[in-house]
C-alpha cells in the first residue's frame, strides 16, 4: 500500500541578504493514513518550514527548490494554486503554535468556522453550523452551540487551541501538520490535549504530523519519529527503538538534556554549543562542530544508512543495542 | 455604560469651555474690529457709539460672560458684516461644504483602501509601484497647485468641467444641494477631486502598511491553511483587521477637511464655510469666527465619540472594556 504522504528530497530555501539560506535541506519521509509521526529538532532546525512546504505555504523570499511532495498519489509541489487551495484544509490541514495569534480576533469562531467550511464548498447555513457544533464538541468544547458565538478572547489559551484545532478538522483532513500546537501552554492543559489529540486522531482515522522541540511530547503521542537538525533529517524509526537506542549522536544529546534522564540534583545535561547558521553550511556533517564523537571522515556528507525500519545519517554511529 | 457616557460627556464639557477660553482670547488679539466697521473718519461719538453697541467697552472677562450667558440660551451673537444670526449664516453655508467634504473623504477612502490593500498585497507588482507613486504625487504636490492645474485642465482647455461654483441645487428640508442635480455634480467633481487627492494618497499608505504586515501574521496563514481563497483572506480578514487606523483617520480627515476646505473653497469660489470663516477673519467678524470655532471644537468632539464607537463596533475586544 502506498503512504499517504510521500516527501522526497524536499528542499526549501530562503533568499536573504546574507545568502541562500536552506532552511529544509533533502527531507524525505513518509506518512501512513492515520499515523502520527513525530518532527523533533531544536528551534531552527527547520521543523516548521518542512510543515509548512508541505502546504505550500512558504512566502517569498522563501521557496521550495527541489524535491517532491506526493499527497494521496497527487504531486503538490509546483501544483497550480487554485488546486492547491483546494487540498489545503480538505486533504492537509495545520495547526500553528500560538492560538492566541492564529484565530481572527475580530470575528467570531463560528464565523471563522463558517469561512473554512465555504472554503470547501459549504453552502447550507444550517448544515455548516452542525458541522460547527459536532467538531467543537469532538475537541472537548462544552456547550459549543453557544460558543459559536463567541469572539477568541472569551476563550482560554487552552480553549482558543481547541477551536483553532476544531477548524483543522472541519473538512475532514486525512492528515494534520500540528506545529508545536501545545508549546504555548501550560503543561497540564498540553498534556490534555495530547491525550485527547490521540484518541480523537485514532476515532477519526486523521493522520497527523506532530511537531515539536519537545521529545518528551513527541514521544508520547507519535509512533515514529524524525530527527530533524540544520535542515536535515538525521534519524528516523519507531519512537520506541529511537529512543531506547539512538544510533545518532545528535539524537542521544537531545535524550541526554531530558530532565526524566539526569540524576536529581545534578546539573542537566546539555549538547555543547548552539545549532550552527544555515547561511555558510559546509557540505558536511552539521552537527560534527558539537559532536564528541567528530572525526576527519565527518567533513564530508553522511549518506544514509537503512536497517530495517531505521534510518540515520551519521559517518559513526552508535553502536545498535543487541 | 452610562457611566462611560457620563464621563465622555463630562470630557467634553471642560473641552469646550477651555476651548471657548482660548477662542475668545486668541479672537480678540487678532485685532479690533472697530477699526475694520467704522470709517476713520467718524466723529468720536459716533465711534464711542458704536463700541458700546457692540458691547466693546466692557471688559475682557465681562464680554467672555456675557457672551457665555448668551451662549447658555443658543444665542450666538449676530455677524457684523452680515447682520444676521451667526448660526443661520453659518446653516447657510454648511451644506455646500459638508457635501464637497463627503464627496472627497468617501471617493479618496472608497478607491484608496482598495487599492493600498492590492499594493500591500502584491507589492512588487508594477500596478503597486504605480499605486504608490501616484500616492507621493498626492502626498507632495500642494494642493492649489493642483487645483489650479484641474481647472486649468479641464475647465479652461478642454472645457469638460466648470471652474467654480454650486451649480443648480435641489432643496431637500429646506436645505440646497448640489450632489441632487447633473449639474450640480458637474461642478461638484474638479473640487472633490482636488480636496481627496492627499486623503487618497494617505488611505493608500495606511491600508498598504496595514496589509504588508497582516500577510505575514500567522491569522493569514492560517486562513490559508484552511483553504480559504485569497478573495475570502482579503475582504473577510484583511479588510477587517485593518479598519481601525483606517477609521481613525477618515473620522480625523473628515473633521478637518470640513472645517477647513478653505484652499479648494476659494479656488473653486465654493461658496462654503471655509470661505466664510476667511472672510470673517479678514473684516474681524468676531462673532462669526468664535462661533465657527467653537463648533469646529464641538465637531471634533463628535466625531471623536463616533470614532470610539465605531472601534468599539469593529473589535469585541473593545467592546469588553466599557460594558
Amino acid at each position: 500500500m502506498s503512504p499517504l504522504l510521500e516527501a522526497r528530497g524536499l528542499t526549501t530555501v530562503f533568499e536573504t541578504r546574507a545568502g541562500l539560506l536552506p532552511a529544509v535541506r533533502d527531507v524525505s519521509f513518509t506518512v501512513a493514513a492515520g499515523e502520527i509521526v513525530g518532527l523533533v529538532g531544536e528551534s531552527g532546525s527547520g521543523k516548521s518550514v518542512t510543515g509548512f512546504s508541505l502546504l505550500g505555504l512558504i512566502d517569498p523570499p522563501g521557496r521550495i527548490a527541489a524535491g517532491s511532495v506526493r499527497l494521496d498519489g497527487e504531486e503538490l509541489i509546483g501544483l497550480e494554486q487554485g488546486r492547491l487551495r483546494a487540498l489545503r484544509g480538505r486533504s492537509i490541514a495545520m495547526v500553528f503554535q500560538d492560538p492566541s495569534t492564529t484565530l481572527n480576533p475580530l470575528l467570531t469562531i463560528g464565523a471563522q468556522m463558517r469561512l473554512a467550511l465555504e472554503a470547501h464548498g459549504g453552502r447550507d447555513a444550517s448544515a455548516m453550523r452542525a458541522r460547527a457544533i459536532e467538531t467543537l464538541s469532538q475537541v472537548g468544547i462544552a456547550d459549543p452551540a453557544a460558543r459559536l458565538g463567541a469572539y477568541p478572547h472569551q476563550f482560554s489559551g487552552g480553549m482558543r487551541q481547541r477551536v483553532a484545532i476544531a477548524i483543522a478538522l472541519l473538512n475532514r483532513p486525512k492528515l494534520i501538520v500540528c506545529d508545536e500546537p501545545t508549546t504555548a501552554l501550560d503543561v497540564s492543559i498540553q498534556a490534555q490535549i495530547l491525550s485527547e489529540m490521540r484518541d480523537l486522531a485514532r476515532n477519526i482515522g486523521t493522520a497527523m504530523i506532530w511537531i515539536s522541540h519537545d521529545l518528551a511530547v513527541v514521544s508520547s503521542i507519535a509512533s515514529r519519529i524524525l530527527v530533524m537538525y540544520a535542515g536535515r533529517v538525521l534519524e528516523t524509526g519507531p519512537t520506541r527503538d529511537v529512543l531506547s537506542a539512538p544510533r545518532h549522536p545528535y539524537t542521544q544529546g537531545l535524550l541526554d538534556s531530558l530532565p526524566a534522564h539526569a540524576t536529581p540534583g545534578t546539573a542537566l545535561r546539555q549538547i555543547p554549543g548552539s545549532t550552527p547558521s544555515l547561511v555558510d553550511i559546509g557540505p558536511g556533517c552539521a552537527f560534527a562542530p558539537r559532536c564528541a564523537r567528530a572525526s576527519e571522515a565527518c567533513a564530508s556528507d553522511p549518506a544514509e544508512s537503512v536497517a530495517g525500519n531505521r534510518r540515520w545519517r551519521c559517518h559513526h554511529p552508535i553502536a545498535a543495542v543487541a | 455604560m452610562p457611566g462611560y457616557a457620563l464621563q465622555r460627556l463630562a470630557q467634553a464639557i471642560i473641552v469646550m469651555m477651555v476651548i471657548s477660553v482660548m477662542v475668545f482670547a486668541g479672537v480678540h488679539a487678532v485685532g479690533n474690529p472697530i477699526d475694520v466697521l467704522i470709517s476713520p473718519d467718524a466723529t468720536q461719538a459716533i465711534r464711542e457709539q458704536a463700541i458700546r453697541a457692540y458691547g466693546l467697552d466692557q471688559p475682557l472677562w465681562r464680554q467672555y460672560l456675557d457672551f457665555l450667558g448668551r451662549l447658555a440660551r443658543g444665542d450666538f451673537g449676530r455677524s457684523f458684516l452680515y447682520n444676521m444670526p451667526v448660526l443661520d449664516l453659518i446653516a447657510s453655508r454648511l451644506p455646500a461644504t459638508l457635501e464637497l467634504t463627503l464627496a472627497a473623504v468617501i471617493g479618496a477612502t472608497a478607491l484608496g483602501v482598495p487599492l493600498g490593500i492590492y499594493a500591500g498585497y502584491r507589492p512588487s507588482s508594477i500596478l503597486s509601484r504605480a499605486i504608490m507613486a501616484a500616492s507621493i504625487l498626492g502626498f507632495s504636490v500642494p494642493t492649489f497647485w493642483i487645483g489650479l492645474v484641474l481647472i486649468f485642465v479641464f475647465a479652461v482647455n478642454l472645457g469638460w468641467l466648470p471652474a467654480g461654483g454650486r451649480g443648480a441645487t435641489v432643496s431637500v428640508l429646506g436645505v440646497e444641494w448640489s450632489f441632487l442635480t447633473l449639474d450640480g455634480l458637474r461642478h461638484l467633481l474638479l473640487p472633490a477631486l482636488n480636496l481627496s487627492l492627499f486623503k487618497f494618497a494617505m488611505m493608500v499608505r495606511l491600508a498598504r502598511a496595514g496589509t504588508r504586515e497582516l500577510m505575514l501574521t500567522d491569522t493569514i496563514k492560517f486562513a490559508r491553511a484552511a483553504g480559504e481563497s485569497e478573495w475570502t483572506i482579503l475582504s473577510r480578514h484583511v479588510l477587517r483587521l485593518i479598519a481601525i487606523p483606517i477609521v481613525t483617520v477618515f473620522g480625523l480627515e473628515f473633521g478637518s477637511t470640513l472645517a477647513f476646505a478653505v484652499v479648494t473653497e476659494t479656488i473653486f469660489s465654493w461658496p462654503g464655510v471655509g470661505k466664510l470663516i476667511i472672510d470673517s477673519i479678514s473684516s474681524l467678524d468676531r462673532p462669526v469666527m468664535v462661533a465657527y470655532l467653537m463648533l469646529v471644537a464641538l465637531l471634533f468632539i463628535v466625531i471623536n465619540l463616533l470614532v470610539d464607537l465605531a472601534y468599539a463596533a469593529l473589535d469585541p475586544r473593545l467592546r469588553a472594556q466599557h460594558a
